[in-house]
């Protein structure tokens, strides 16, 4: 059978999947802390042809091919997003720019080590926990207190202390009495410590991290810490981090991805009207 | 199915929320002690699809699944307190709140509390022929009386209501004789989400929500830099050009999102042409 007519197949998939993640991401330009993701394709293993029916000892090669293509991961982008000033005492934004010795990161937050070794921007996250009692991470910091006293996100997950548990605000205080500090404690506005400091992790390959939606992740490779001092990461009241998606490159990907499928198709009707021609007007007596 | 369109569908959803809240803060650009709200947004629930173990080829970054979102979606709606401007009316019943703090009304006879910032009150005659301290819309306004109890201001017949910065209110007549009516009761709202909005500019306890957590009383002094002002009110803290940039940005991501959403019909559309003849 026409190999082509299954690699148009395995297109047209791989850029509906292109397709779908440049929606998401569109959809999520107004989503606080929101992170952009890329979906990366992937071609088959190479493989290498033989032709049938000639002397079997003495095989002839064609040639490698690597017929399919496929949407390989999907791959959070998670860099900087801009400040945008709120003013609302319930907003914290993280500023991440965290140096690794003898290392220069480019714009997607990747640096080659001497020996050739790939090695991502470690980043800092807000630490929450879910009902179930399961560490999160969050970039979202658009918070709130609820009726307990606990500061929440806005789902509902609890933010985490440097004490590993989840932050009360002491009685009778609001948010707006409280500003927070350098060093991400909060304290009052009559300069007294309530003893609540932030709980900022690192996460040294944010690639680890898997989307869980309403802006979690949840870590399944590789290791988190608290920030230490020599972090250079800051964290400011009254400020969102708005969402890192690009729109023009977006608007620009959502048509390549229309196109590029459409291309496919068009490969599809090119092999069909050759098998049209093979099965219907090859050897027939006019 | 095209999920692109599922997406684009609630984003669109969302967005369309963003821009009612807008509408809301702009219709109420002029509603004394109005307080501006705001959509906050999480990217809506994540499906990862299963990848076998040789999915884990080299150069892969993420661990195993391929990991799609599902739009976007509103979890909460943020109440802005800040201040707003005070504007001079000479309304002795006008009030203004300067600083953190929200006014205690009573809405019904059962004595249910509800705050507000809006201080245009005015004086209304109850059932028993007092002259009563409500708000525009007829709640009476709830203060510390000087026996210490909670109750209402009720202004004597010839006499005029004076109210002092720590909220204090007299009664004072043409030759200067002073009568002490109370203390008009501030609160702070310390677990704003207790507190909901409800109609005629108020807030109301949430259901379930314990009032003493909720609120706690402040009286004004220098110290908290709270102070009541008579004969200003404070008018709504929503900034007409902050409001039309973001509804630029939120019809332009509407969009955006209508774009991705005619786009994935079109993907659609071929598939469905893919044979033509």
């Amino acid at each position: 059978m026409l190999r082509g007519l299954y690699s148009a197949a395995s297109g047209l998939t791989s850029q509906q999947r292109r397709h779908d993640t440049i929606t998401n991401n569109i959809a999520n330009i107004e989503t606080a802390g929101f992170k952009q993701n890329t979906t990366p394709l992937r071609s088959f293993n190479e493989m290498l042809l033989s032709m049938t029916g000639v002397d079997s000892n003495q095989p002839k090669t064609i040639g490698t091919w690597t017929g399919n293509v496929f949407a390989e991961e999907s791959l959070t982008y998670h860099l900087q997003g801009d400040l945008t000033q709120t003013n609302n005492r319930y907003d914290f934004a993280i500023i991440s720019n965290i140096a690794v010795d003898g290392l220069i990161f480019d714009q997607s937050g990747k640096a080659v080590t001497d020996n050739g070794e790939v090695v991502y921007q470690p980043q800092a996250y807000f630490t929450v926990q879910n009902e179930q009692g399961e560490r999160r991470y969050t970039r979202g910091g658009q918070f709130s207190v609820n009726s307990e006293g606990f500061l929440t996100t806005s789902t509902g997950d609890y933010v985490l202390g440097t004490n590993d548990e989840p932050i009360v605000l002491p009685a009778g205080v609001s948010i707006e009495d409280l500003t927070l500090t350098n060093d991400r404690r909060l304290v009052t506005s009559a300069g007294t410590d309530t003893g609540i400091q932030l709980l900022i992790s690192r996460i040294d390959n944010p690639h680890g991290l898997v989307r869980e939606g309403d802006g979690s992740y949840r870590l399944e490779e590789g290791a988190a810490a608290a920030i230490t001092e020599d972090d250079a990461v800051e964290v400011r009241q009254g400020y969102i981090e708005q969402s890192n998606v690009d729109i023009t490159q977006a608007s620009v990907d959502l048509m390549a991805a229309l196109r590029a499928y459409e291309a496919n198709q068009k490969v599809i009707q090119f092999y069909d009207t050759t098998l049209q021609k093979t099965a219907n007007d090859i050897g027939r007596i006019s | 199915m095209n999920s692109s369109m599922i997406k684009a569908l609630n984003s669109m959803n969302s967005y369309q929320m963003k821009l009612d809240l807008i509408a809301d803060n702009v219709a109420n650009s002029n509603t004394v002690g109005y307080k501006k709200k705001s959509a906050v947004f999480e990217d809506l629930l994540n499906t990862v699809k299963e990848q076998p173990d040789s999915f884990a080829l080299d150069g892969r970054k993420a661990p195993l699944g391929f990991n799609q979102g599902w739009g976007s979606r509103v979890t909460g709606i943020a109440t802005d307190f800040t201040q707003g401007t005070m504007k001079e009316t000479g309304v002795l019943t006008d009030l203004a709140i300067e600083g953190n703090a929200l006014f205690q009304v009573q809405v019904d006879a059962a004595g249910t509390a509800a705050y507000t910032r809006d201080g245009s009150f005015q004086i209304s005659i109850n059932e028993a022929g007092e002259a009563v301290l409500t708000t525009s819309q007829g709640y009476p306004v709830v203060a510390t009386l000087p026996d210490g109890s909670q109750g209402r201001i009720v202004v004597p017949e010839g006499y005029a209501m004076q109210v002092r910065a720590d909220g204090s209110v007299n009664a004072v007549d043409e030759i200067g004789d002073t009568i002490p009516l109370g203390r008009i009761r501030l609160v702070e709202a310390v677990r704003p989400d207790a507190l909901v909005q409800a109609a005629d500019n108020l807030f109301a306890l949430a259901a379930g929500a314990d009032a003493d957590q909720a609120v706690a009383e402040v009286i004004p002094n220098t110290d908290n830099r709270l102070a009541v002002r008579q004969g200003y009110v404070e008018q709504s803290n929503v900034d007409l050009s902050t409001e039309m940039t973001d509804m630029i940005r939120v019809q332009r991501a509407y969009q955006l999102a209508a774009r991705a959403l005619s786009s994935s019909e079109t993907m659609m559309q071929i598939a469905n042409n893919l044979r033509s003849n």
